[in-house]
């Protein structure tokens, strides 16, 4: 017949034989399935093949001059290094979950409001304003410590302190909610702008169209629709706030050391005195010597990480990096 | 009558770009601090000074590589995320993020622990490579952070690419193979670009890892943000600031490529 003369008819039957031919498909599966398994199991193995730092060896306990520790603590030998005995892991466990949870809900009070309007409205050099916060989130973190520093202790907000009789740097109060705010609203903000831009804003014309004012189209309309997003974006911004490292290292610096008059009534009633932010302790510890007592607390921090981001992935989150 | 900016229907969008201009307004004056604090001249002196483009160059190049490495595992490990099913997915996404989202301080006292392990040891033992207090301690803290945000970037970059032209594509009788290389990668360019220029960036931003793992020896490991710690612990605010200056110039030089290129890269 005339199809038998045609030579595209000998490719055509062929071609379905080789999209089914068994090993390409396995193979090609096989192939990007050995990548995102290796990235698992390096994440899986750095995780779990430090789990037995947490155990004291007797070569440890032996190498270990007991006089090197402080008198008033006794020598830290026991499985993790006893942490769960020491107060200064609960005063810092306290010390940051409490400024995490006030930097959390000032960065969404001042993000979720900056975002829809990012997102919505049309600003003269938007396209500046979002190069920088993006920037924010790719500048080494020591350099964004070092300008808090130098924004804080030189010029003139070092002379208004210097009258008013109170300190920025190197406190608990305002100290540690600006370093972990500054990194923690800029990856919020992303977050929560990428959830306003996946609401069609159409809904919100047709609720001013038939009355509403911007703000009730905003309240009614936008946000319980851009909800898990948001939702999203603020475990993300507490994620990132807990993760803090760099700016509070420059910003605070350690207050373990430090004399219990150095603090206030009010911090010692909420007993966060003579505590550290929880990774800078990590390093603290590990630097001093009691590397069992630091991996522990390393290890509370990937396990608040890991609920955290969990939940972030049941949610649904959604984050640009513009 | 024209309604004034803050009559009644505008309140609400005054108050949020208000609120964009605070911030904006915060983190330009936190950066521009830092520069009335150094000067100009001081400005000139450090940067005509071979020390500071020493440890430029070094940082360069690091990332550089450590952007390669991370590419060639996430680029084929985030098409894995975005189009194949596996069961625990969320599970496994999160094991995925664990080295993002956990403080990077702690991602290098992990690294001391595992280059004394199995694979690390037996590796090392064999090549005489010692990985740990030299510039590949650096590589391998970058690659640590880097890979799995790699790996998030390019899944974000090929979940927009709708799934049917692959389709397509095979119902036309192109192989795997071929429609990824010939047909997903031409496609996912902008979004891959995009990424690999922030992976860069994030790469050349990674100092905390380093503080517990490598360490410092003068022009091999003290990378610019690491080096930033180190003059700051010797007292050498010219140094610290200039350098800081250097950073924050490779960032934003960094993101504005990013936007000329258009691409958009998604994390989450």
């Amino acid at each position: 017949m005339s199809g038998e003369r045609n030579p595209l008819a000998a490719i055509g039957p062929a071609a379905p034989g080789r999209r089914g031919a068994p090993g390409d498909r396995l193979l090609f599966k096989t192939f990007f399935y050995s990548f995102a398994g290796f990235l698992i199991l390096f994440s899986a193995y750095l995780f779990l093949a430090n789990l037995d730092q947490l155990f004291v060896t007797e070569a440890a306990v032996r190498s270990r001059e007991p006089a090197l520790w402080e008198e008033n603590r006794k020598v830290l030998t026991s499985f993790a290094g006893g942490f769960w005995q020491d107060p200064y892991f609960w005063k810092s466990l306290n010390l940051t979950l409490m400024i995490t949870l006030i930097t959390t809900l000032l960065a969404s009070a001042i993000g979720i409001p900056a975002a829809y309007g990012l997102s919505r409205y049309r600003i003269p050099g938007k396209a500046v304003i979002e190069v920088l916060f993006s920037s924010i989130l790719v500048i080494p973190a020591s350099s964004v410590a070092l300008c808090l520093i130098v924004m804080f202790n030189y010029g003139p907000l070092w002379d208004l302190q210097q009258r008013w009789g109170f300190r920025f740097a190197h406190s608990l109060f305002p100290g540690m909610v600006i370093a972990s705010f500054v990194l923690s609203f800029a990856l919020g903000l992303s977050a929560w702008k990428a959830a306003f831009d996946s609401v069609n804003p159409r809904f919100e014309q047709v609720a001013r169209s038939l009355g509403s004012s911007r703000w009730r189209a905003f309240r009614t309309v936008s946000l319980p629709m851009a909800k898990s997003g948001l939702a999203a974006g603020v475990i993300l911004a507490w994620t990132r706030a807990m993760a803090e490292f760099s700016a509070v290292l420059f910003f605070c610096g350690t207050f373990g050391e430090l004399p219990p008059e150095r603090f206030s009534t009010l911090e010692r009633a909420l007993r966060i005195d003579q505590a550290d932010w929880l990774s800078v302790a990590i390093w603290a510890q590990i630097e001093y010597g009691n590397v069992e007592y630091g991996f522990a607390l390393a290890y509370i921090l990937v396990l608040i990480g890991g609920l955290s981001v969990y939940a972030m992935h049941r949610i649904g989150a959604k984050g640009y990096i513009w | 009558m024209p309604r004034g900016f803050f009559s009644r229907g505008h309140v609400w969008p005054a108050f949020t770009i208000a609120l964009i201009l605070a911030a904006i307004s915060f983190y330009l004056f936190l950066i521009a601090s830092n520069w009335f604090y150094l000067g100009w001249s001081d400005t000139l002196y450090f940067f005509s000074h071979p020390r500071m483009w020493q440890r430029f160059w070094l940082t360069v190049w690091t990332s550089t590589v450590s952007m390669a490495l991370s590419l060639l595992i996430g680029i084929p490990a985030g098409y894995a995320l975005s189009r194949f099913s596996f069961p625990c997915r969320n599970l496994f996404a999160s094991i995925v993020d664990l080295p993002i989202v956990v403080s990077p301080a702690v991602i290098g006292a992990f690294l001391f622990g595992i280059t004394t392990r199995f694979p690390f040891d037996l590796i090392g033992e064999h090549y005489h490579l010692y990985i740990g207090r030299n510039i590949y301690g650096v590589l391998l803290v970058q690659f640590t952070v880097t890979c799995a945000f790699c790996a998030r970037l390019m899944k974000a970059s090929f979940d927009m690419i709708p799934e049917r032209f692959e389709t397509v594509s095979r119902s036309l009788g192109a192989s795997h193979f071929r429609t990824f290389f010939k047909l997903v990668l031409p496609m996912a360019r902008n979004g891959i670009v995009a990424s690999a220029i922030v992976v860069w960036a994030r790469a050349a931003a990674e100092w905390e890892g380093l503080m517990l793992f490598v360490g410092a020896t003068e022009g091999q490991t003290d990378i610019l943000p690491f080096a930033v710690y180190l003059d700051w612990n010797g007292g050498m605010m010219g140094w610290v600031s200039s350098m800081t200056l250097v950073c924050v110039l490779m960032a934003v030089a960094a993101m504005a490529a990013m936007r000329l290129i258009g691409g958009k890269s998604r994390v989450w």
